[in-house]
């Protein structure tokens, strides 16, 4: 076994104890109610067990990562997959640190589940080592990627924290506008997280099918010349096509449901790389995630959001927000610098120039404005409670688009990344 | 209008105090009122700079950039703005096109009408625009002048604090105790003093009142932060000082040296190398392409010491540095900085090693080194002397059919020798060379040449005679003398934010009135280790109680 199967083994040892974990998380949380047992000592045991178990996933994660910088020569963070499975490790450093401060078992009943959906979604992307172009040869590489990271691993557990705030203390009970608005919203954000959830199993059941579908796409311009170009290239779909590539043929399509053609083609202003594939994929996703989410609320007959809200009840919210607020309070900081100050840095050294309005640096930036009004509002207009906790939500929503949606959506010095 | 502003205590408190800043006691009426609340414990309840009773205009727009309101609004529309950008790629990613027009045209071309509309709305140049700009300008007078409308309130509330605090500023806090006094209470309250030391807060006593407190420095975290905003906005400002900033692009052919424009530097490139990843190094799916590896020039910096600016003589240069200058390793010299930018694939000659030929009796002669950009004036070559009368680099005949160089580029280089020596006449034959085999045949040499080609010929008998430049490198030179100010500005904001997010300041009061033991404690951040810091510590003076009984919160309906 070579060093980088034994790595890639690690990983999977990872995601199997972090699963572990977090289901003694949700008996330390859920099962405060069971029969002859005292409430406060069974979460504190069943808490400790889950602890112990993310403690042990989070040594093999770091197996991981230690192995393969050392099979690969360089520090695992120079693509999509090696970037994604850092900044779950980094999550879990920074649900361990939070975590001994306020010993809270619930925050593992949220932070868990974020870390292996991350693993999941990096898995999407090849793991291979790829050797390192020149501007990414750099010892800036290693402290700006993994300071950053870590920053917003602090970002996402606040994240977790004031999601499980905001399930706390939206009230089931109102049924005023602004009651019913809250419930909404809540329903629509886990709504976005099934589509995510939705996403994965498409993409893991299609390719454990080896199901595949070739289109050969003609695209013919006319160039400033005024003369005829022809372009041509071959299209992979690794799951079924609801839509094909513009101008495309069909070259060969596996059968799913008895569909074996496409429904209908993208629209030709469809630009950037691969579009027509992502645009599938994003089909997929939505679609599954309707699917779910459909699937649970006739489960439960009532909003997903009143189903989780009982097992929160004798929960202080207070608690909460202090935990979601502690957290970015600490990410901050660390954001601050390896986000910003060691970008700059480095951006001097390789790009000559520290600061040059790259669409990622502008979304780093506007990260840090985001939770920059989070701290103001909080420290000097007294947002807490419940305002408060949906900030934290969507800041986390815009940590994820600085990360994901730039590479894969806007083009810039930031899309070598390993996005295919 | 006139309100009164003093204190039962005595104390006489600036309008628009919110506690009085000796005790505490709640001044208006928003907060007077209602003795069940938790006190809003901001600035420790001091009026701020801007809060006057007759404001002039001054004044108001101090008082406007004085809110943390306006100052959310400004980050909030700079988010958006800055946001908008990246929508589609900015103008100044695209160096070849100039013109309005010409943008214009890209971004119909590309993103069609919503193309037109972004570039019409200035879209594509939101990070140089005036409302921009302006946002930015407008943050940083929001930070000098909340950051001043505030911080001298609070040092002087903080610098002189009173221990014994007015019963309704104690109950109110947001960590609260009320029970009866301990059976010594002399003595409990020496020891609950001494554990409190031992968590390094500094203590004082009033009689049977006592204050403790700690990292008060964290207060002025916030501040120190925002300066170092302010000098890094002001250094950004200053980037635009035309002396302070140079940014120039340097093309360089191997061996070929240049002057840095408007310096007294001159920069030679010794040696360009380009490796790509071998097959071998590659994983599977990326055999087969090609994956640089390393871009490296190796350059040598000189200085001119004399005759710099005479065009009639040649400057004299002594070199100052030698460097490898790769991607992510600038050559770096008295704040001026080389960095590999880009290079184009494009062979051109350094020079040639020819020999003179007699075409009659095969003798060779030489060989002679010619170097394309910087030749010798004589060569020798056997019997035969050679004086190089005229070159043209890129070789062409202008609408007169006379010679004439297009560029300066060696693409077609000719040299027009004298040649002197046996069988010659006194004054010489001119000779036209072109070194390239493929110019000899498109310019036609030997019709050139007339009737002395038949006698000689400069010919290079084998390519190890050729020296070639494989790659042009472009360095881009940079002087950027704002950024030993940015890197302070950030230093000092690191350090603000640290000290104001990682450290917390602490303050608990304690009095006893007719048997009752009172305790408020505050901090800014984090409650919950403040309520077990002073859980802890009481407990340990021999009053036990839970962290969790000490929440003002949770004890309120």
């Amino acid at each position: 076994m070579s060093l980088l199967d034994f790595s890639q083994k690690a990983l999977l040892a990872a995601l199997l104890i972090y699963s572990a974990s977090f289901i003694f998380f949700m008996i330390a949380v859920g099962g405060k109610k069971w029969s002859n047992r005292e409430p406060a000592a069974h979460s504190r045991r069943w808490g400790w067990t889950g602890f112990g178990f993310a403690a042990a996933g989070w040594a093999a994660h770091v197996t991981f990562f230690v192995t393969r910088w050392v099979a690969g020569g360089h520090i695992p963070t120079s693509n999509m997959y090696e970037f994604m499975t850092m900044l779950a490790m980094a999550i879990m450093l920074a649900f361990i640190v939070i975590y001994l401060i306020y010993k809270n078992a619930l925050l593992g009943a949220f932070t868990l589940p974020l870390t292996v959906i991350i693993i999941a979604y990096a898995s999407v992307f090849p793991s291979e080592i790829q050797p390192l172009i020149p501007s990414l040869n750099s010892n800036w590489l290693r402290v700006h990627v993994t300071t950053a990271a870590l920053g917003e691993a602090f970002f996402a557990v606040g994240f977790a924290a004031a999601l499980v705030q905001l399930l706390r203390v939206i009230d089931y009970k109102r049924t005023d506008k602004a009651g019913k608005r809250a419930r909404r919203w809540m329903e629509v954000f886990l709504l976005v997280i099934l589509m995510v959830i939705g996403f994965l199993l498409s993409v893991f059941s299609f390719r454990a099918a080896g199901y595949q579908a070739e289109f050969h796409q003609v695209i013919t311009k006319e160039d400033d010349l005024g003369q005829q170009q022809t372009t041509e290239r071959q299209v992979v779909y690794g799951l079924p096509p609801i839509v094909k590539p513009y101008s495309s043929d069909t070259v060969e399509i596996d059968s799913f449901l008895g569909m074996k053609k496409p429904l209908f083609a993208a629209p030709p202003w469809l630009k950037g790389v691969n579009a027509e594939r992502k645009l599938n994929t994003i089909l997929w996703s939505i679609i599954s995630g309707l699917i779910l989410y459909g699937l649970l609320r006739l489960i439960a007959r009532k909003q997903l959001g009143a189903v989780i809200h009982p097992h929160l009840s004798d929960i202080d919210p207070d608690d909460l927000d202090e935990i979601s607020y502690r957290s970015i309070a600490i990410g901050y900081p660390i954001f601050t610098l390896g986000g910003l100050i060691f970008a700059m840095i480095w951006a001097q050294i390789a790009w000559s120039r520290f600061w040059g309005w790259d669409p990622k640096e502008v979304w780093a930036l506007i990260t840090w404005l985001f939770y920059t009004a989070y701290l103001h509002l909080r420290l000097s207009r007294g947002w807490h409670g419940a305002k408060s906790a949906w900030l934290a939500v969507i800041g986390f929503l815009v940590v994820l688009f600085t990360l994901i949606g730039v590479n894969l959506v806007i083009a810039g010095l930031h899309s070598y990344a390993g996005v295919s | 209008m006139f309100s009164n502003t003093k204190c039962e205590c005595g104390h006489q408190n600036h309008a628009g105090t919110v506690l009085c800043e000796s005790c505490g006691k709640p001044l208006t009426e928003e907060w007077a009122g209602n003795p069940e609340t938790p006190l809003e414990m901001r600035y420790d309840g001091v009026a701020r700079r801007s809060q006057k009773a007759n404001p002039d205009l001054l004044d108001r727009v101090w008082n406007f950039f004085s809110s943390v309101k306006v100052a959310v609004w400004l980050i909030v529309l700079t988010l958006i703005g800055a946001s908008l950008g990246t929508i589609y790629p900015q103008e100044n990613t695209f160096l070849n096109l100039q013109t309005y027009q010409e943008f214009h045209d890209y971004y119909k071309e590309h993103y069609g009408t919503a193309g037109v509309v972004y570039h019409a709305l200035g879209l594509s140049r939101v990070y140089s625009s005036w409302w921009f700009i302006g946002l930015l300008v407008m943050i940083g007078t929001s930070l000098v002048i909340c950051s001043l409308d505030r911080v001298l309130p609070l040092y002087r509330a903080l610098s002189k604090q009173q221990i014994r605090k007015h019963m309704q500023f104690i109950s109110r806090q947001q960590v609260t105790y009320s029970g009866p006094e301990p059976v010594n209470k002399e003595a409990w309250l020496d020891s609950f003093g001494k554990e409190l030391k031992r968590k390094r807060y500094k203590v004082w006593r009033d009689g049977d009142a006592l204050m403790a407190e700690k990292n008060r420095f964290s207060r002025w975290g916030p501040y120190i932060n925002h300066i170092g905003l302010i000098i890094f906005l002001l250094a950004v400002l200053g980037r635009n000082v035309p002396a302070w900033n140079m940014d120039q692009y340097v093309s360089l052919d191997e061996g070929e040296t240049e002057q840095i424009p408007g310096t007294n530097y001159f920069v030679k490139n010794e040696k360009f190398t380009v490796e790509y990843y071998t097959d071998a190094e590659l994983p599977p799916t990326l055999k087969g392409t090609e994956r640089p590896k390393l871009f490296e020039t190796k350059a040598t910096l000189y200085v001119c010491t004399e005759s710099c600016d005479d065009p009639s003589k040649d400057p004299v240069l002594s070199p100052v540095k030698t460097h490898d200058i790769r991607v992510n390793h600038p050559l770096s010299y008295k704040g001026l900085k080389l960095y590999q930018y880009d290079y184009t694939p494009k062979p051109k000659l350094v020079s040639v090693s020819p020999m003179l030929v007699d075409k009659k009796t095969g003798e060779q002669y030489g060989p002679f080194t010619l170097s394309m950009r910087n030749p010798a004036l004589t060569y020798r070559a056997g019997p035969y002397t050679l004086t190089l009368k005229d070159k043209f680099m890129d070789f062409g005949l202008d609408d007169q059919g006379r010679p004439m160089t297009k560029s300066r580029e060696p693409n077609a280089p000719a040299f027009v020798f004298i040649i002197q020596g046996p069988d010659l006449p006194e004054t010489g034959e001119t000779y036209i060379y072109f070194p390239q085999q493929i110019d000899k045949v498109k310019f036609r040499q030997d019709v050139l040449n007339k009737a002395i080609a038949d006698k000689l010929d400069i010919r290079v008998p084998s390519m190890s005679g050729v020296v070639l430049s494989e790659n042009t490198s472009t360095l881009n030179v940079r002087v950027d003398r704002a950024m030993p100010f940015i890197w302070t500005g950030a230093a000092i904001f690191m350090i603000g934010v640290a000290m104001g997010l990682y450290w917390h300041h602490r303050r608990i009061w304690l009095r006893f009135d007719d048997g009752v033991l009172s305790l408020g404690a505050h901090t800014n951040k984090n409650n919950y280790g403040l309520r077990m810091e002073v859980a802890a510590a009481m407990t340990k003076a021999g009053l036990p109680v839970s962290d969790k009984s000490l929440d003002n919160r949770r004890k309120s309906p």
